[in-house]
């Protein structure tokens, strides 16, 4: 088949906002192969520039395409004008490498970072002509998801061929292994599901076993990070080379999946870090090398390690960008003394208000460390502070509420004394209880008591100059109830995507309407996956063994209940 | 390689390179900042020598043409690079080639370099654009021809009439295996003087339906006027 971008017009890529996005040819771009076993194309549900930045992407696209049997492409969510393009043109959406339809891959591997994502991968498998629902399926590429959101696989049960649990570096191999012999076998769609079935982490829709156990990289820290990652043509969200210094978190916040989606905490050693970044920046060019994890401070051998970079710099303009710092005085006197370290602003999340609601949620930050930022940063480089805070945490009362505002304004007055174009902005956003979390079990407040919430806040620091931003509450209940879905939900999504929504986590694109009319339709009732549930109850996901004892989640959430001083069921 | 050293006139330190190099197929469609962005980043993979800027944020010392209209393929962009030490134009030629996306290909250096300075007269650009119809084609050589040629063109939020005036210079009109070409310069950066860009949207709305007939734009030369 031709390559579809090629039956692209000048003039209609110019009716395209950043037509860039749509046509490949980047820098470090894999070779296109003759012949190779297996094609397959790794799709991320949102735009390129998002896409761009995920690390699984970059993590697979590399691991895949150094096989040389096996050519890996890519394929992003587009923007409703060029999909609009290619429905008049009748095109169906395709690779960037090679312009290839969707459906001409013997597979997708669809990454699913975030639930608000589920709709733009019916959006993307419609406009590359492939049938929606597994059942539909005869032939044509298999369909696997994996990647946080797809751990409770059950809301997007009734569309995948299977779904992966856990950390796909070993598997995605696997997986191919699997799939170049069904193809070599010509295995039906059927036979080629079952075969996939077999390897660990893999969840069957049409074969669901009884039991499945998450995936882990045990080898983690002894692994090489894709060093010749692809350099966007379009100015990507993280623009930076990205290591991840180590994966796992050992804080526990009650509330918090990736806590407990990564563990084991698996640290990669310093020389290690400190080579492939080097070997990274040279591959990319980037300018700012990004340390992930998910509490960057609490890698072990930090200090040394923003020493050794620094000592390693590679070009003049060289800085490090260092997301989820813990904030204690150690680390804030560590960036003042790095130059190197880009100084935009600090962000940091108390989640709560007050130490109690800290403690219940098992947040370790106290007030004195909160408070201590703001003093130690008061004369320094940052200008800015960002908090994020969670209203209707479980076992919340208005007191702790009151208590956010109180920390705020008290905040405010620090910041002011010691440098007085100082600004703080807080971020709300209301609870999801996610799976696999000792939060699992709780409910999530109503709309109404959510909106209650943000006014008391809003409110309450009327007349300061701090920025408030909040996440829209209908957003955090649709979120709950995909996030914690049965096989029902499925319907519900289908009936949403139906109604025209798409790429739901975009303010402009955001369709209400639509989700309600889907809710309507389908019969399916919010409240009955923003309740509270039961601990006796059987929860949709319990089949998956989390390596994390469901035992475990359950003591952890009676201990919560304990310090709030509250009984559960 | 014996590299010739030649003294900046305005800062004796300074060495610069000037780097010429085409965009087309993808590349064209990159916008201005994401090129820039592309040829940084291009730079510190192949490690130029070159300078940076002072200050919190320090970048490296380039300075590009200006923007190329998004869609136009171009052999003559160009960027001027301030270095911290002489450099092999042959090296650099060959390895930010190997380093950029689809569609740009370094065509020349030339170091040392010296910024002529003297105040804009506004630049000549040479256009070639590409038919594969020779209707369209000469329906488009009418309206580029044509000095009295008036058009309207909405910028800042209003409506504002053109004319071609002498905008346009020596339209040529030839065809080669069933492609027809007109080839003209523009005067580009000249008070009350359409941009090359104005006239192409213009000549695109002129054409409607057949301006899918106009295959191709591409710059193939730019001169700074004297």
């Amino acid at each position: 088949m031709k390559n579809i971008i090629e039956q692209l017009s000048h003039w209609e890529l110019l009716e395209i906002e950043k037509p860039a996005r749509y046509l490949g040819g980047e820098a470090n771009q894999a070779p296109i192969k003759d012949n190779p076993k297996l094609r397959v194309c790794l799709v991320f549900p949102d735009l390129y520039e998002l896409g761009m930045s995920n690390q699984a992407i970059k993590i697979f696209y590399e691991s895949i395409n150094n096989r040389p049997d096996i050519m890996a492409e890519r394929c992003f969510a587009p923007w409703p004008d060029f999909a609009s393009l290619l429905k008049k043109k009748n095109l169906p959406l395709y690779s960037l490498e090679t312009g290839t339809p969707l459906n001409q891959f013997d597979a997708l591997y669809v990454t699913l970072p975030y639930e608000m994502t589920f709709t733009n991968v019916l959006y993307i498998l419609d406009l590359g002509n492939i049938p929606l629902l597994w059942e539909e399926r005869k032939e044509g590429p298999v369909i696997i998801a994996g990647g946080p959101s797809a751990a409770n696989p059950m809301p997007v049960s009734k569309f995948m061929d299977a779904i992966f649990i856990g950390d796909g570096e070993e598997a995605i191999l696997e997986m191919c292994d699997c799939l170049i012999a069904s193809k070599e076998a010509k295995a039906t769609i059927r036979e080629k599901r079952m075969a996939l079935s077999k390897i660990p982490g893999m969840w069957v829709p049409e074969f669901p076993a009884k039991s499945v156990k998450r995936r882990v990289f045990k080898d983690f820290a002894k692994s090489a990070p894709p060093l010749h990652p692809v350099v966007p043509n379009v100015q990507a969200t993280h623009n930076r080379a990205a290591i991840e210094i180590f994966r796992g978190c050992i804080r526990g916040c009650r509330f918090c999946n990736a806590g407990f989606y990564y563990r084991p905490k698996r640290e990669r050693p310093v020389e290690n870090i400190v080579k492939y970044s080097c070997e990274m920046l040279k591959n990319t060019g980037e300018e700012t090398l990004g340390l992930l994890s998910l509490s960057t401070s609490d890698y072990s051998n930090f200090e040394n390690l923003v020493k050794a970079l620094q000592a390693s710099k590679l070009y003049p303009e060289q800085t490090i960008s260092i997301p989820s710092l813990r904030m204690n005085d150690n680390t804030i006197k560590l960036l003042d003394e790095t130059p190197q370290i880009r100084k935009g602003g600090l962000t940091f999340a108390p989640e709560a208000g007050t130490q109690r609601l800290r403690d219940v949620i098992n947040k370790n930050i106290t007030e004195d460390d909160i408070i201590n930022v703001m003093k130690t940063t008061g004369d320094s480089e940052y200008r800015t502070v960002k908090l994020y805070f969670m209203m209707g945490l479980p076992f919340e009362k208005d007191e702790d509420i009151e208590g956010l505002v109180e920390l705020v304004k008290r905040l405010e007055a620090i910041g002011r004394s010691t440098k007085p174009k100082k600004q703080i902005s807080i971020s709300l956003s209301g609870f999801i209880p996610k799976p696999f979390t000792p939060f699992q079990w709780a409910g999530q407040n109503s709309i109404e008591d959510l909106k209650r919430k943000r006014v008391m806040v809003c409110k309450g620091l009327e007349g300061s100059s701090t920025k408030i931003s909040w996440r829209e509450e209908y957003l955090c209940l649709l979120e709950s109830v995909l996030a914690r879905g049965d096989e029902k939900i499925c319907d519900l999504v289908l009936a949403a995507y139906k109604n025209g929504c798409k790429l739901d986590s975009w303010f402009e694109h955001f369709n209400r309407e639509g989700w309600e009319k889907a809710f309507e339709q389908t019969g399916i009732k919010s409240e009955d996956y923003t309740r509270s549930h039961k601990i006796s109850e059987t929860l949709p996901w319990d089949f998956i063994d989390f390596q994390t004892p469901r035992a475990f989640f359950e003591k952890e959430y009676k201990l919560a209940a304990k310090i709030a001083g509250e009984e559960i069921e | 390689m014996t590299i010739q050293i030649t003294e900046n006139i305005e800062n004796p330190d300074e060495i610069k390179a000037k780097v010429i190099y085409t965009k087309t197929q993808q590349a064209r469609y990159v916008a201005h900042l994401d090129n820039i962005d592309i040829m940084c980043k291009a730079l510190r993979r192949i490690q130029l020598p070159y300078a940076v800027s002072q200050g919190c944020h320090p970048r490296p010392k380039l300075s590009f043409a200006s923007p190329l209209p998004l869609g136009h393929a171009s052999y003559c962009e160009y960027f001027v690079v301030t270095l911290t030490k002489p450099i092999d134009p042959v090296w650099l030629k060959e390895s930010l080639t190997k380093e950029l996306p689809n569609g740009m290909e370094v065509l020349e250096v030339i170091t040392p370099y010296h910024d002529k300075r003297t105040k804009n007269k506004g630049d000549c650009v040479k256009y070639r654009l590409t038919f594969d119809n020779e209707d369209v084609c000469n329906k488009a050589f009418d309206f580029l021809i044509n000095p009295e040629t008036t058009f309207e063109i909405e910028s800042k939020g209003r409506n504002r009439t053109y004319k071609l005036g002498s905008a346009v210079k020596k339209p040529e009109m030839y065809h080669e295996n069933n492609k027809y070409f007109i080839i003209a310069d523009f005067m580009q950066g000249l008070a009350e003087v359409p941009s090359v860009s104005k006239i192409i949207t213009a000549l695109a709305r002129f054409l409607g339906e057949n301006k899918e007939s106009l295959k191709l734009i591409e710059r193939l030369s730019l001169q700074a006027l004297q």
